[in-house]
């Protein structure tokens, strides 16, 4: 006899920023739940899933995940009860609906994940627990952007309210930016406001995936962005654990985390993305569900977290489901379900369609814009990172020329990047302004000219196969620059090419490790 | 036959990070495969590199590895593993191409590593375009006249025998840049020195458009004694000139006559024979001329695809299972069908229901790009929708889609007649609602027909359902009767839609109409009885329940459906 029967409603159609992860995340439920012995039912549309094989789940409807549909196989079925957090926004959004309608959510309540998506409730939420948002504000005309925006203080990230993802949602670095994005792109009115948010100019993001009964907290992995603030978190690359942070932060991070968790009364998975700024943690946002990285984390520490939080959404505790971790005498600084030993990075890539759309700039934004992720897995993290780009489809050189163009901001920090790659024996190839301060700083550059000047010009050397890597930050500005030419010619003749110092470093080390080392590889089975 | 037993160890090679054009279905096809092969007690050596996948849990396979898909990282896996066998069909383009690049590196000669299910020769004979049209020639199948030219002197003559109107596709452009189509000589001269130019190697490929043609795609599979089984036929709703990934398509065809559609499957039988395809599935394209009939072969996959999954999911055969299985020495009549069990794997699947897909776009997320649907692939996932009729099953594709759209209308009444034509005749994410305003227009079949070159059936269906639309939207919820109510649902329309029309809300119009009812999919349009629980709902009667232990009851009696 059955325990009980429960619905798991999928991820319906896969989209930029709801993907495969999902499906994944909501197989794993149903197993769990079969382990625990419910009878599992599963709904979805999306032929190209595990979820919508006929023997993943006890029952199988392939249907609209829509109100009508939806709550037609609940009248039918007549549940205990209905999963909605592993499936992304679309069996979130039916939450408040099918609860309204009498049906029973497990896990977190609609209730406490209203409060982590209302703006001015979370931000009550973070003032009462004494943790740090970035500051912001809500501005319902032109005029009261520019205040707003001067209060805050540059640069500032500005979105429309009633977008949702990333969309539209701009870094803008002074007033006369704020006017033509007001000007171009949104209509700021009386009920389709501005959203204003500090930008943390470098600043450090971390993301967290915790997994909570009520009662005990765990958190599955503090990760670390390669790149920095201001990259949409689904389209950065990440490491687990951290690799510039201090403990002291981490176990920080850990305890916010469980801080948020108890607050929100959260059971089963939550993600919280941070930021770091001059040793301070900022939250920038909490999401009570399953988090587009939890399978990421289950391969890195080695714990399934999606089947760990649907056994505490049919009631049972963490204590019990996983005893050994509870009994860890110091846990690591990134994780609370592997000890101080625990010596192994994890780093998560992502792929973009570039290659699709001939059109469009191959640059990172606060928008999410990639489709799939891919994983890089060693004891050393230059190796991981190497391992992460040549899965992602872009082998590092390990000889050759390197192009490196940058921003007036990033010219000291790219100076150790450049002088470790001549040491490496690249040669480091420059446009007259780039050229000239490596000059003045004793960094050896060949001069090659711009787009206007005489040819061969550097697109020309790409497409002529003369270099080999390419390092271009954006300055800001999004007109089609030379920038721009120079990202499309690295994209179609697949050059590595890095569009943050921060990733250039990681290349760097990588280039480094893959010199002295040998590539090895290692099945998850073996690994400890 | 039993399964072979010279082989233990199998490597399994994934698909990698979700792209456009290779995504989630990979995942699925390669953890049927590797839980068919563990089933039946073979060692199964995984690599993907995608984390996000079931595939790569360690459960599934016996060695997973999350790793680079490189030639030298999957030299290393074979040289720590010695696997006796590779099984390439099952992780999509990927895979395929990393099993050539080991053969023709000698790796696997080398520590001595079968490939199984596609062998290289075949790969190399579906893969290389003039290798396939001289494997088509040999079992009498047409393609579109081709021919590659460098130079525009040799363009000209050889444009004689192709004819217009001619594609023009310059040689190793990325995504097809450069290319273009020339309805008549003056415009050919200078689109082929244009195309000479853009190419690399100064080369264009000269090829006969079927742009405005039907496209049909079949599901075939075979073991080793040669038996071939079609799962499954699908028609392309859109006509040749979207990719098939792009295009709505329609489980099983529509609009064939039987004596074509036998024509079709006979064709892709030859296909599979003549390709090598030993053992496994492979997926054919066909393009019709819709005054002809007259069909081109248009290229196969000799590998599970995203046709597969569909087709997968849209008949209840688990194609990628079935094929890990034919790869190690079974054959179709060895194989159970899971849905029936009493009924073997060379059972031919057939379908009483409609199936759609739609594929879903994110073109908001590239405003800069161009939003038409060509032979590039552009769509970044797909929705799944079955139901009784066409109408019902794209119905509920649409709302599956999650874009706030419950129907064929989303409020184009403000586009002029100029904007709404042009979207008709060129394919973009919005066609079908573009289709259904200009029938609310009074346009005729023939008129869009005209535009889009849909087969007309497809656009009689849309047609009725706004002619119906029309009807509805003169009543209320109170004047409606209830067997209009009943046509409206059994013709897919939303409760939300049916709100809209109405003037009422999705609640009140839930409470009024009809209940839902379920049936399963079942592999054998009820001949056998079905132990799988894998259901559809449609609004029709006699009501299907579903019963505790998974069977569904038909109930005749609609008074007493409340206490079922």
């Amino acid at each position: 006899m059955k325990k009980g029967k429960i619905i798991i409603l999928g991820s319906g159609p896969n989209r930029i920023g709801q993907g495969i992860e999902f499906d994944y995340a909501c197989v794993h439920c149903v197993w769990a739940l079969k382990e625990e012995g419910y009878e599992a039912v599963m709904v979805n549309c999306n032929p190209e899933t595990v979820s919508t094989d006929y023997d993943t789940s006890d029952k199988l409807f392939f249907e609209p995940i829509v109100y009508e549909d939806v709550l037609n196989i609940i009248e039918s079925e007549k549940p205990d009860g209905v999963v909605v957090q592993f499936g992304g926004q679309t069996p979130l959004k039916l939450a408040v609906p099918l609860q309204n309608a009498g049906v029973k959510i497990l896990g977190t309540s609609p209730e406490s994940i209203d409060i982590a998506e209302d703006r001015e409730r979370f931000r009550e939420l973070i003032i009462r627990l004494g943790l740090k948002q970035p500051e912001s504000g809500i501005a319902r005309s032109k005029e009261e952007a520019v205040l707003m925006a001067e209060k805050i203080g540059y640069p500032v990230l500005v979105r429309p309210s009633y977008v949702l993802g990333g969309r539209a949602m701009r870094l803008v670095y002074d007033t006369a930016e704020l006017l033509q994005y007001i000007e171009e792109a949104v209509l700021v009115t009386e009920d389709k406001p501005l959203l204003i948010d500090r930008f943390l100019e470098d600043a450090i993001e971390l993301d967290v995936d915790a997994v909570s009964d009520g009662e005990d907290v765990l958190v599955g992995a503090v990760m670390e962005h390669i790149e920095e603030a201001g990259i949409h978190s689904g389209d950065s690359a990440t490491c687990i654990p951290p690799y510039t942070l201090s403990d002291e932060i981490m176990y920080e991070v850990k305890r916010q985390t469980r801080e948020l968790a108890k607050a929100l009364n959260v059971k089963g998975l939550m993600n919280v993305q941070y930021a770091v700024k001059d040793n301070q943690i900022y939250v920038i946002e909490v999401n009570p569900r399953a988090s587009r990285t939890v399978p990421f984390v289950s391969k890195a520490v080695g714990y399934p977290l999606a089947k760990i939080a649907s056994k505490v959404i049919v009631g049972r505790k963490l204590r019990d489901i996983v005893p050994e971790v509870f009994s860890i005498k110091e846990a690591h600084p990134a994780t609370d379900f592997r000890d101080r030993s625990f010596s192994r990075y994890s780093i998560k890539e992502v792929v973009f369609p570039w290659n699709r759309f001939p059109e469009v700039d191959p640059l990172l934004g606060p928008e999410m814009k990639s489709t799939g992720e891919v994983m890089g897995i060693d004891e050393d993290f230059g190796m991981a990172f190497y391992k992460s780009q040549a899965a992602a489809g872009s082998v590092l050189p390990e000889k050759g020329n390197v192009f490196i163009s940058v921003a007036d901001r990033d010219k000291p920090s790219v100076l150790t990047v450049a002088k470790k790659l001549v040491e490496l024996g690249f040669t480091i190839y420059a446009t007259s302004g780039t050229h000239r301060f490596f000059e003045n700083s004793d960094v050896p550059s060949v001069r090659v000219s711009k787009l206007s000047e005489e040819r061969p010009n550097v697109v020309d050397r790409i497409r002529n196969g003369e270099i080999h890597m390419v390092i271009n930050t954006p300055s800001g500005k999004r007109e089609r620059s030379d920038a721009y030419f120079i990202r499309r010619a690295a994209v179609e003749h697949k050059i590595p090419y890095f569009t943050t110092v921060r990733a250039a470093q990681a290349a760097v080390e990588a280039i480094n490790s893959f010199k002295n080392r040998q590539l090895s590889v290692k099945p998850l089975q073996e690994m400890i | 036959m039993p399964k072979r037993t010279d082989i233990s160890r199998i490597l399994l090679i994934g698909s990698g990070p979700i792209v456009i054009g290779q995504a989630a279905e990979f995942d699925y096809s390669g953890t049927q495969g590797a839980k068919a092969l563990k089933e039946e007690g073979y060692e199964v050596i995984l690599v993907n590199s995608n984390p996000a996948t079931i595939m790569t849990d360690p459960e599934v396979a016996d060695k997973t590895y999350i790793e680079p898909l490189i030639t030298p990282v999957i030299e290393k896996i074979i040289e720590r593993e010695r696997p006796d066998a590779l099984l390439p069909t099952l992780g999509g383009q990927t895979a395929l191409n990393l099993a050539v690049d080991l053969y023709e590196k000698g790796i696997l000669d080398k520590y001595n590593v079968k490939m199984i299910g596609a062998n290289y020769e075949a790969i190399k004979k579906a893969e290389d375009r003039e290798l396939f049209k001289e494997a088509m020639e040999k079992i009498g199948l047409q393609m579109p006249k081709s021919a590659v030219v460098k130079s525009v002197a040799e363009a000209m003559e050889i444009i004689q025998w192709i004819g217009f109107p001619v594609i023009i596709r310059p040689s190793f452009t990325l995504g097809g840049t450069g290319g273009s189509i020339a309805y008549n000589i003056d415009e050919f001269y200078p689109k082929v020195k244009a195309g000479l130019e853009a190419s690399p190697v100064h080369e264009v490929l000269l090829e006969e458009s079927v742009i405005g043609w039907k496209e049909f795609e079949m599901e075939v599979m075979r073991d080793k004694n040669d038996n071939c089984v079609i799962i499954c036929s699908i028609e392309n709703l859109d006509p040749m000139g979207v990719h098939t990934g792009d295009s709505i398509t329609i489980a099983p065809a529509m609009t064939l006559t039987d004596k074509e559609y036998q024509m079709l499957r006979d064709y892709s039988i030859a296909v599979i024979r003549e390709i090598g395809v030993e053992t496994g599935g492979s997926n054919v394209q066909f393009s019709q001329n819709p005054e002809t009939g007259q069909f081109y072969v248009i290229e196969m996959n000799p590998r599970v695809s995203r046709s597969s999954a569909l087709a997968s999911k849209a008949t209840g055969f688990p194609i990628a299972k079935i094929a890990a299985k034919l790869a190690v020495g079974y054959t179709l009549d060895e194989l159970p069908n899971d849905i029936t069990k009493e009924t073997p794997a060379s059972f031919e699947p057939t379908i009483d229901y409609v199936v759609t897909k739609i594929p879903r776009f994110d073109f908001a997320k590239f405003p800069e790009t161009d939003p038409t649907l060509t032979t590039m692939m552009k769509s970044v996932g797909e929705v799944m929708a079955i139901g009784r009729t066409f109408k019902e099953s794209i119905h509920k594709a649409v709302r599956s889609l999650e874009l706030g759209r419950y129907g064929l209308y989303i409020g184009l009444e403000k586009e002029d007649d100029e904007t709404v034509k042009e979207k008709i005749v060129t394919p973009n994410a919005d066609r079908l609602w573009y289709i259904a305003e200009g029938f609310r227009r009074g346009w005729t079949v023939e008129e869009i027909h005209q535009l889009s070159h849909i087969d007309r059936w497809f656009l009689h269906q849309i047609k009725e359902i706004i002619d119906f639309e029309k009807e509805l939207s003169e009543k209320t919820l109170a004047t409606i009767t209830d067997e209009e109510l009943e046509k409206a649902k059994q013709w897919g329309f939303s409760d939300r839609e049916l709100a809209r029309l109405l003037k009422t809300t999705e609640e009140r119009v839930r409470e009024k109409r009809m209940k839902v009812s379920y049936k399963v999919v079942d592999t054998c349009a009820a001949e056998f009885r079905a132990f799988t629980p894998y259901y559809y709902s449609s609004y029709e009667k006699p009501f299907g329940i579903v019963k505790e232990d998974g069977t569904v009851e038909l109930v005749f009696d609609t008074e007493n459906l409340e206490e079922k």
